[in-house]
């Protein structure tokens, strides 16, 4: 279904909420592809989310040094990507039909920390 | 009757939650110093952060957004992630002063140097973010705050000529001690310390952290608009008292144990030990609510999972920025720095930093997509856009007025 909408204002930064109403990140990029038929504007695909997506949008000498960083110490594949299918609802914030687990967001070793101390309830905690 | 054990008790907490190191310093200074000639600064503060608070706890019940989710939102990734540099920075300053503050609190009872207690209370600020419930947290320090209500007893019993404070109070005029560059400079100083962005924070994250709904909004107004107001009256309980006793001693405080001196002073050892017991109440509930302010922050501009209403594996990311705060203000405050200047020079660049929280805040209290019906009413527009250019005068004025001022030194 295709809608018209503000992508900058109504998707850029909006805070992203999985199928349990867990926080999953930001809208920190949008993938934007082009029909390729010369006529219509290209259209948003997709969601990115991740330190690399938004580090990406800075678009400073600091936004890529800090992507060279994140992506070294995360040792990731690139952003999270969230096609434009998976999205439930559009409001003040972004509903998702998958789960917060599916999405790699980078934040595996803060968890591998903080379970860690005692009391962080690792046990019953479900992703 | 439960709702209205619920207002009342928001209500109450709001009032021993309102004070802290910043408002004890500032108050107690400005009171030695200019007399009540800068009590209408603590009028216009209590003003703007009840306006303020009341947007925040709206936008954060109906929409469940709380403040730093707005800005990220309002001012982009680039602006938004300068914004959180310079809050963060500012909240993190606040928290070394905070946790200086329960650590004076803490010599100031037992004689013992502060330092030695720096580190446990870190420890105890940590653990309390970390274990307690939220709520159980907020109310628990807002009720002991409430000792701090000695104070205004201790201003009462001292029988001061009302008519006089009065008219010193509505009548202000700079004492011919004092430069109007320190004048100016404290008046920002106030309005910092009645303002501080992290109560913003503080407050519309704890409203999600409640779980607030649009049925929870006359609570919330309750909450800002008499506990608020009445947690100020203690700040100018204070500032009265540093008037009527310090300012005919000559006193410039530059300690703690001056802020109590009145109270002790009228009241005996009872209102020192209640005034002492209100001190270490306050600035331990602000070293929490600054502590998680923190985290909240960071975690709300990034979108990860945060708040204590989930388990801390839930929210790893967040419980790892309160705690990497903690470290660092316990950090701060054990390279000797002076607590009460690290109050100082957090306050006033509080000041400065005043627009960027509160202008993305007043855009989307208008924004009919957050808040439906529930949008601003064109009265409190007109206030709180006025507010704004007070806040932006002063935010420019800041710098300026600290080199002239020397910083309030003379």
């Amino acid at each position: 279904m295709a809608r018209r909408l503000d992508a900058a204002l109504e998707l850029l930064d909006r805070q992203l909420v999985d199928k349990d109403g867990r926080l999953a990140g930001k809208v920190d990029d949008l993938e934007l592809t082009d029909p390729g038929d010369g006529l219509e504007q290209p259209r948003v695909t997709a969601i990115l989310t991740g330190p690399d997506a938004l580090a990406g949008r800075l678009h400073t000498r600091f936004g890529r040094w800090l992507q060279g960083v994140v992506l070294r110490l995360l040792a990731r594949q690139g952003p999270a990507r969230v096609p434009l299918e998976q999205v439930q609802a559009i409001g003040s914030s972004i509903e998702l039909r998958v789960a917060a687990g599916r999405l790699d967001t980078g934040q595996g070793w803060a968890r591998r920390l903080i379970g860690r101390l005692p009391g962080a309830g690792e046990g019953d905690a479900a992703q | 009757m439960r709702k209205l054990l619920e207002i009342a008790l928001g209500i109450l907490t709001a009032i021993g939650g309102f004070v802290d190191i910043g408002d004890l310093v500032a108050s107690t200074e400005t009171g030695a110093r200019f007399g009540l000639g800068l009590a209408w600064v603590l009028l216009v503060g209590v003003v703007g952060i009840v306006i303020y608070a009341e947007m925040a706890g709206r936008v954060a019940s109906v929409s469940g957004r709380a403040v730093f989710d707005l800005v990220r939102e309002r001012l982009g990734a680039g602006a938004g992630l300068l914004n959180l540099a310079a809050s963060f920075f500012i909240t993190l300053l606040t928290l070394a002063a905070e946790i200086g503050g329960v650590a004076l609190s803490l010599q100031l009872a037992t004689s013992v140097n502060y330092l030695l207690f720096v580190p446990v209370v870190g420890f105890l600020v940590w653990l309390v973010c970390w274990r307690v419930r939220f709520e159980l947290m907020d109310n628990a320090v807002g009720l002991l705050g409430l000792a701090l209500i000695v104070v205004a007893v201790a201003v009462w019993r001292a029988h001061p000529d009302w008519g006089a404070m009065l008219h010193s109070a509505t009548h202000p005029v700079v004492p011919t001690t004092e430069s109007h560059a320190a004048y100016w400079y404290f008046a920002i100083a106030l309005l910092g310390s009645a303002m501080t962005p992290y109560e913003v924070f503080f407050f519309s994250s704890g409203a999600v952290e409640q779980r607030w709904t649009r049925s929870d909004l006359l609570v919330n107004r309750l909450n800002v608009y008499i506990g608020f107001p009445l947690g100020g009256l203690l700040a100018l309980a204070l500032m009265v008292a540093a008037a009527l006793v310090l300012e005919p001693l000559g006193i410039d405080p530059s300690h703690l144990s001056q802020a109590a001196l009145p109270t002790s002073l009228v009241l005996g050892r009872l209102g020192l030990a209640l005034a002492l017991l209100g001190f270490f109440a306050c600035t331990f509930g602000a070293s929490l609510e600054t502590a998680l302010s923190c985290g909240y922050s960071i975690a709300q501009y990034f979108g990860w999972q945060w708040g204590k209403f989930v388990k801390p594996a839930q929210a790893p990311r967040f419980q790892l920025a309160v705690l990497v705060s903690i470290a660092l203000g316990v950090g701060l405050v054990l390279t000797t720095l002076d607590p009460v200047q690290i109050t100082e020079y957090a306050i006033v660049l509080s000041a400065a930093a005043l627009p960027l929280t509160y202008l993305p805040l007043l855009i989307v209290a208008n924004d009919p997509a957050y808040l439906g019906g529930k949008v601003n009413s064109r009265l409190s527009n007109a206030i709180a856009s006025l507010f704004l250019v007070v806040l932006v005068l002063a935010s420019v004025a800041t710098i300026p007025l600290m080199i002239a001022s020397k910083a309030g030194g003379g």
